[in-house]
């Protein structure tokens, strides 16, 4: 009796679960130009940017309709690598430059080169446009990017006799000096999420005239020189001569690392830019903080550009249309509502020059906006065996390091030979 | 003095049964902890079970998440549905695999081997293709058949082990009182099973409602997605999580899964009971 119970049941369920996917079929083909765009916004307000501009969009093209498929960042890229080869990817993709770039050389991207209009071409910074331009072939619009911030408690520096800097940039020197100054008893001068040290190591290089790659494809080629040790030696330094780091926050990610600034154990924290609104949301209240200047190197304050992109599918049968839509959704006012609801920049000039005007100084927005125009090519973006030598050498390397358990020759060492490894 | 020490055995059993029950709970002890704390606490130093302030408003944040609902309805369709297919081919398939002797015993117990050795990375895109040629991507029936394509030999293997646990004399006996196989099988060995059967179902029911993988690389539209693929939206861009509300909604999707555990447990428990009183 208790059998047939089951298997009675196992039918029903088996019934209802194939009537469950007869509901969920499409709907015909017949109408309007119908583009999937996959967005991978997560945040509320930004998936209700992005909506909002869709909405715009179908409002006004009645004939193409574009319909969101939300999508979480995890495990995307397998997604998008199975779909690409089922032949099976959305119109219109969601990414972030530093993985799209293998798709575009796989041949999977449209060449939106002359697709994209004069006036956003001139609209985005240079080094940023590179960061989307393979084989002279611009791949994607790029829309929203973070760069480094130093944030820092305005009483801690104050008590300290320091004076808050001000002005266009501020040197890591100066940072140095501040750290120093402000760690005192129990208080470390600055608190830093160090635990997967690589992109943050290469994304601020360029402001010492780092470059790690030269080169594309499998023709890249790895120097670890001057400018590129600068930075870990400083951090090095800092951490262990200075004794200005708080030694847990290397081991932490920078969002685990905030909670030693807001518990007043750090003076100062350097952080993605996006922070900004997390620290105006969650810190005591009483903990009264400011966005730094851009931080500069002897080069200036540069920091390499990875920005989020959006791309069409090569095999789309509306390039054109996906093309039309992406760049009525990089129009001023749009790129500037999705980049407040993020808390991230702006890609284009006009549109950091509109959330300026909008917002001011609040939660540090206008010193974060300044940095938009620092960004360069990120030359990582382009190198096939980037993403395995970030995770398989220099990571454990940086790791090593930032323990001790190495020195700068080994370092060096290390970071080359493991990538001369792979690439052989 | 062995009467004393006698009489404090089960209490320390039951103190090392609590410590291990603490240790097992602890991590959603914690889930529940951290799905009623405001952000601002989860990124604060201090760390306390209870909260300091009770912030509901993530429950209501993973709710208003779209598809949230929508999703755990998948999950448990696709769930027991693949759970009842595996058990259904894996109940007479695992008694072929621990009866039989010879060639296709020692095939079927190599196949089972071989597919546990292959990564999934490695299959899906084949997968993925067949299914799209047979137009079960994107489709709940598709899923279905993969999970219970990827749970079938593990559960093949463990109720084999459970078949072969029961003396083949049982059903001699049964044959020698006038049954056939097929009521050999149904009044004495089926039965006999159901501790096996009751695990082996818990074991595929889980393996399918925490999948992830495959439902995200098959699963395109946002009303076919499943419990996984919606909370994986919690997680953002530039190391961005929205833990209040992610915990929130893992919370919420472990509830059926406890149920069901619940339900089955005592099934697991009353199997092994009457095995017992049989044997």
């Amino acid at each position: 009796m208790k059998t047939r119970g089951v298997s009675i049941a196992a039918c029903l369920t088996i019934t209802t679960a194939l009537l469950a996917s007869c509901g969920s079929g499409d709907a015909g083909d017949d109408g309007p130009v119908t583009l999937k765009f996959q967005a991978l916004s997560d945040q509320p307000a930004a998936i209700a940017a992005t909506e909002s501009i869709v909405e715009d969009w179908n409002t006004e093209n009645p004939d193409i309709q574009v319909e969101i498929v939300p999508a979480g960042w995890d495990g995307v890229y397998d997604k998008l690598i199975t779909q690409f080869n089922g032949g099976a990817a959305p119109d219109i993709i969601h990414f972030e430059a530093a993985s799209i770039v293998s798709f575009a050389r796989d041949g999977y991207l449209a060449d939106l080169t002359d697709l994209m209009s004069d006036e956003r071409r001139a609209d985005i910074p240079e080094g940023i446009l590179d960061s989307v331009t393979v084989d002279d072939q611009v791949i994607a619009y790029p829309t929203e990017l973070q760069s480094y911030v130093a944030f820092a408690n305005r009483t801690l520096l104050e008590d300290a006799g320091v004076e808050i800097p001000t002005g266009d940039t501020m040197t890591w020197d100066e940072l140095r000096e501040i750290a120093k100054a402000t760690t005192k008893g129990d208080v470390y001068g600055l608190g830093w999420g160090l635990s997967s040290p690589t992109a943050t190591f290469m994304s601020l290089a360029p402001g010492f005239g780092g470059t790690y790659l030269e080169g594309t494809g499998e023709d890249a080629t790895l120097t670890i020189g001057e400018g590129e040790m600068a930075l870990p030696e400083l951090v090095h330094d800092m951490a262990y001569e200075d004794e200005s780091i708080l030694p847990v926050t290397m081991t932490q990610s920078g969002s685990e690392a905030i909670a030693s600034f807001y518990a007043g154990q750090t003076a100062m924290t350097v952080q993605g830019s996006y922070q900004a609104a997390n620290i105006a949301k969650d810190a005591p209240k009483d903990l009264d903080w400011v966005a730094l200047p851009p931080l500069a190197g002897p080069e200036g304050p540069q920091q390499a550009a990875n920005p989020q992109t959006l791309s069409v599918n090569i095999d789309s049968e509306h390039v054109e249309e996906s093309a039309e839509f992406i760049e009525f959704f990089t129009q001023t006012e749009n790129l500037a509502a999705l980049n407040e609801a993020d808390a991230l920049i702006p890609a284009t000039t006009s549109a950091q020059e509109s959330l300026t005007e909008k917002l001011g100084d609040e939660n540090g927005w206008s010193t974060i906006l300044a940095g938009g125009q620092n960004f360069v090519s990120a030359p990582y973006l382009f190198a096939d065996s980037y993403a395995q030598w970030k995770d398989t050498v220099a990571t454990p390397a940086y790791q090593r390091y930032l323990a001790q358990e190495t020195d700068e020759t080994e370092l060096a060492d290390q970071l080359t030979s493991g990538w001369t490894e792979i690439t052989q | 003095m062995r009467v004393f020490a006698q009489q404090l055995v089960r209490p320390a059993q039951y103190v090392a049964l609590a410590g291990y029950i603490v240790f097992l709970g602890f991590p959603l002890l914690w889930l529940i902890s951290a799905s009623v704390k405001s952000s601002a606490e989860l990124n604060s130093l201090v760390v306390s079970l209870l909260p300091q302030e009770w912030h509901w408003a993530n429950y209501a944040d993973a709710l208003a998440r779209q598809g949230l609902v929508s999703s755990a309805g998948n999950s448990a369709i696709v769930a027991l549905a693949s759970t009842a297919l595996v058990i259904l081919i894996a109940l007479p398939a695992s008694y072929v695999l621990a009866r039989l002797k010879g060639a296709i015993r020692a095939a079927g117990v190599g196949w089972i081997l071989v597919s546990q050795v292959f990564p999934v990375i490695l299959v899906v895109l084949p997968l993925f293709l067949i299914l799209r040629t047979i137009g079960l991507t994107d489709s709940l029936v598709g899923l279905i058949l993969v999970h219970t394509t990827y749970t079938m030999p593990f559960a093949l293997w463990m109720l084999q082990g459970y078949v072969a646990a029961i003396p083949v004399d049982l059903e001699e006996a049964g044959a020698v009182d006038g049954g056939n196989r097929l009521v050999v099988l149904r009044r004495i060995v089926f039965p006999l099973l159901a501790p096996g059967v009751v695990a082996t179902a818990m074991f595929s029911f889980v393996s399918s409602w925490n999948e992830f993988f495959f439902a995200l690389v098959l699963l395109q539209s946002p009303e076919n997605y499943t419990l996984p693929i919606t909370l994986s939206t919690f997680i953002g861009g530039e190391g961005k999580v929205a833990l209040g509300p992610l915990a929130a909604g893992s919370v919420l999707a472990a509830i059926p899964s406890i149920v069901f555990f619940s339900i089955m447990q005592k099934k697991l428990t009353g199997g092994l009971m009457a095995g017992a009183v049989k044997g």
